[in-house]
């Protein structure tokens, strides 16, 4: 059986550990050049940066996010929606507060059985203090027994 | 920049989605997923043979394709994007845009473009909705 829904409502509002992250030269060299951008270590960053530093500075794995709600990486889980806001010019070197949490979790069925959609925010706050970035994310977990 | 309601941005064509780059992201995210680097694993899940690219980096092929129109990467303010398919190792994918508004946002001028991403016209493996600064 999977997870009860009542228990995944709970998650709701819950608050990750949160962290921080460094738009570190090197790193940003390789994730540009990765997917056919143009590699830079200085400068404008990417802006998918923004949901790096949101994924870096969770504050905990993929492992625990999945375990959070009863599934693990083997259970197939999907990358559902994306979004990123450029608030502010973020800069490769600089360095981001991350904060954030659980905003939504809705269980459906489609033609191939259950599946738990789980939404979560964060935010990427600059050293003055202003968040430069925003980053929502939603997963998709199959519910196969 | 003259950007008008209708203008198509100069397309993204990724000729090979290269298997290397998936494992790069996977090191560099701490993605644990092996279907993006693990050929036994995805033969045993019977998935074939080519690893499945990261959804980050389809989304990463759309704002490498707005960056490039805007003027930079400081120049792409909002993009959200649906995931419905898989891209996997070797595809060649094209990423495109068309221009629906064009107005005026915080004292500079915004268009916002529909976005997607496909293997082929009938084949469409990721779309959204981005916002770019134009003048």
């Amino acid at each position: 059986m999977p997870i009860a829904l009542e228990e995944l409502e709970k998650l709701i509002g819950t608050s990750f550990p949160g962290g921080r992250y460094t738009i570190e030269p090197y790193r940003h060299w390789l994730m540009t050049d990765a997917v056919g951008d143009t590699p830079t270590s200085s400068g404008a960053a990417n802006p998918m940066e923004i949901y790096h530093g949101a994924m870096g500075g969770l504050g905990i794995t993929l492992d625990e996010l999945f375990a959070m709600v009863g599934s693990s990486a083997a259970d197939g889980p999907m990358f559902g929606e994306a979004e990123i806001e450029q608030v502010l010019p973020l800069r490769v070197g600089d360095t981001y507060d991350v904060r954030g949490g659980i905003t939504g979790i809705v269980r459906k069925e489609g033609k191939s059985g259950v599946f738990d959609i789980l939404t979560f925010k964060l935010e990427l706050v600059n050293e003055a203090g202003e968040i430069a970035g925003l980053s929502t994310n939603s997963f998709v977990f199959p519910r196969r027994d | 920049m003259g950007v008008a309601v209708g203008d198509e941005l100069p397309p993204l064509v990724i000729e090979s989605v290269s298997v290397e780059a998936m494992k790069t992201v996977a090191a560099l995210l701490h993605d644990p997923n092996p279907i993006h680097f693990d050929l036994n694993t995805l033969q045993r899940l019977g998935m074939g043979d080519r690893p499945v690219n990261q959804g980050p980096n389809n989304m990463a092929y759309i704002v490498a394709m707005l960056s490039s129109f805007a003027g930079g990467p400081e120049k792409v303010r909002k993009l959200r994007v649906r995931f419905l398919g898989n891209v996997l190792g070797g595809d060649r994918v094209t990423a495109r845009g068309v221009v629906t508004d064009v107005r005026e946002a915080d004292g500079a001028t915004v268009a916002d473009v529909d976005v997607w991403l496909e293997r082929s016209i009938e084949d469409v493996v990721l779309k959204g909705a981005a916002t770019i600064t134009v003048g």
